[in-house]
């Protein structure tokens, strides 16, 4: 077997993938400098705490994404999740007419819809592993079914009368940082770790990779979707639930295009879509850029009409730089 | 333990078959594999010799017939199964992650873990070593054990997936085409690598290839497979590719030695 020879265009080849892989990065710092020479007030140390801020739902959701993108499968019903989640939350602790009455504890809705949600995670997995029915499809149909559980529940109605306890969890600012936000570094760190440094994480990344490799080499395939998809589950709920913290109520149009914003800031982020490539370092710049973006077009007062526009060239912008990607593989 | 002329039996296979659908890949199919012996697996295109493979290394089981791993009789449900009693498979296809490096592939299923509160922690710098040494042993000069698969050559991902053979092999060896894409000088290398190797640690293998220059280098025996039959076993000294090329392509042999 012969020595290899780096010769030049193999060494600018590993240049240009160092780039292609970090892209998020370098179109988050063109966004800022962009954003912050053109509008006034964007470049202030508030200003990007509050573009974390806004992102941190997006933030967690992308993280459960991240990993069933890894793992060769998507989980599309993540936004639903966490719009249930939402809505029965409110609809728990609320005190408006269309809530539940029980005033229950927010940190006990917290649990109740961390279950809820675990449980629509092991259906999705269930499906998808034991009836090996393709991911895309069991978590569309979770996807259009929650939303509509959602909505009928509440009758197409918003409970609001959030209790100070719950709303607090968003306003709170522990060292001028709001909690919400240190909540998401920990996670990403957390997860990134579990993504880079366990067992469970490689395994992701081998059943990504090369499924039947996984199978051959006896890694326990099964388990590892179960656990993704469980997981991603019980992160939406938590995103669903911080949500209402937020909004001091919820609507059953809540969360709606989230998905898009998730699957445009992981593919920015570096998350391969057909599995085996990604990291939460990449993915937490693309859900800054999206960040940053829709703060732009706050402070510009760009009409709201126009962000599904946006949005949608966004995932176009992903799925060209995916494309890019993969050819110069 | 079985043992047949005095010799141990590693591996005994019984009557086996496999049928997928009308067309039947194996029929009665029956042998033993010694121990501290390399075998050679010939045979035509559709012989057999991969369904074989398959079901020696757990992948799916025989329709009838029965195997047997050092006199114990065995029911692989998974290929993880053939690997804890010690059988390890190169496959033809080589069974890598493109999108992952060296290392992670030569410890696919059996990474270093220590237990942290909970997780299993990979112990990355030990799993390291050990591929540095097991790709020294190869000899093969790789870029960088951390570089991904998809970016080696092909002579470099044959050892990466040898490399498996060569670090986890112990009782016995299944080899799937391991020379398939390799050119003269790599071949060479890995031909001396396997008998290296099986000096090393008295390991059974069973060497599929078309290749018959290649099998009658480093084999002890020959088994042909023709039609999913087993259509002849020969010791390597007392055959020549000639017969061996009969048997696969069922011409007639004609002996002009007299």
């Amino acid at each position: 077997m012969q020595k290899v020879e780096t010769i030049s265009s193999e060494r600018s080849a590993k240049f240009f993938r160092a780039i292609l892989d970090n892209i998020g990065w370098l179109i988050l710092v063109v966004c800022i400098i962009v954003f912050s020479s053109t509008i006034d007030g964007y470049s202030s140390a508030q200003n990007y705490i509050n573009i974390i801020h806004h992102s941190v739902f997006i933030g967690i959701l992308a993280i459960a994404e991240c990993f069933c993108l890894i793992s060769g499968k998507i989980d599309l019903s993540i936004e639903s999740i966490a719009a249930f989640s939402a809505i029965f939350s409110a609809w728990l602790c609320g005190t408006s007419t269309f809530a539940s009455g029980y005033l229950v504890n927010p940190f006990v809705g917290l649990l109740i819809v961390i279950i809820a949600g675990t449980l629509i995670g092991l259906f999705n997995a269930l499906l998808i592993v034991k009836l090996r029915i393709d991911a895309f499809l069991v978590t569309l149909s979770t996807y259009l079914i929650f939303r509509g559980v959602a909505t009928f529940v509440t009758g197409g109605k918003g409970v609001a009368g959030i209790p100070d306890s719950f709303r607090m969890i968003d306003t709170i600012r522990p060292a001028n940082i709001p909690l919400v936000v240190i909540l998401m570094f920990i996670l990403y760190i957390i997860f990134q770790t579990i993504l880079t440094n366990t067992k469970y994480g490689k395994h992701l990344f081998i059943i990504g990779g090369n499924e039947s490799a996984a199978y051959n080499f006896g890694i326990n395939v099964s388990k590892v979707i179960f656990i993704t998809f469980v997981v991603s589950g019980a992160l939406s709920a938590v995103s669903g639930w911080l949500i209402v913290a937020r909004a001091s109520g919820a609507t059953p149009a809540i969360a709606q295009g989230y998905l898009f914003e998730v699957l445009a800031a992981v593919v920015i982020g570096g998350v391969s879509l057909q599995g085996g490539v990604g990291s939460l370092v990449g993915v937490f710049a693309g859900v800054l850029i999206l960040g940053s973006i829709h703060t732009a077009l706050n402070l510009l007062a760009i009409s709201p009409f126009l962000t599904e526009i946006i949005r949608g060239l966004l995932v176009l912008v992903a799925i060209l730089l995916d494309n890019i990607k993969k050819r110069f593989r | 333990m079985i043992y047949s002329d005095n010799k141990k039996v590693v591996l005994r296979a019984e009557h086996i078959s496999k049928s997928f659908g009308s067309v039947q890949a194996l029929k009665d199919v029956s042998f033993d594999i010694f121990d501290d012996e390399i075998v050679g697996l010939v045979g035509d295109n559709g012989a057999g010799k991969s369904t074989l493979i398959k079901i020696l290394s757990g992948n799916f089981p025989p329709d009838e017939g029965s195997i047997f791993l050092e006199g114990h009789k065995v029911n692989f449900k998974s290929p993880i199964e053939s690997r804890k009693m010690s059988i390890e498979t190169v496959y033809q296809d080589l069974s890598l992650c493109e999108n992952l490096d060296s290392i992670s592939n030569l410890f696919i299923g059996r990474e270093v873990c220590k237990n942290i509160i909970g997780f299993n922690m990979l112990q990355k710098r030990t799993m390291e070593k050990r591929t540095l040494e097991t790709m020294a042993k190869i000899d093969i000069n790789l870029p960088s054990v951390k570089e991904r698969v998809e970016f080696l050559s092909g002579g470099q991902r044959q050892a990466v997936s040898l490399g498996r053979f060569v670090a986890w092999g112990q009782k016995m060896a299944l080899l799937d085409e391991p020379t398939a894409a390799l050119g003269v000088r790599e071949t060479r290398k890995v031909l001396d690598l396997i008998t290296k190797i099986r000096e090393e640690k008295k390991i059974s293998i069973i060497l599929i290839s078309h290749n018959l220059q290649q099998v009658f280098e480093v084999v002890d025996r020959i088994i042909v497979l023709r039609l999913g039959q087993v259509i002849g076993v020969r010791e390597r000294r007392s055959t020549t590719a000639d017969e061996i090329v009969s048997l696969i392509t069922g011409a007639v042999f004609v002996n002009n030695k007299n």
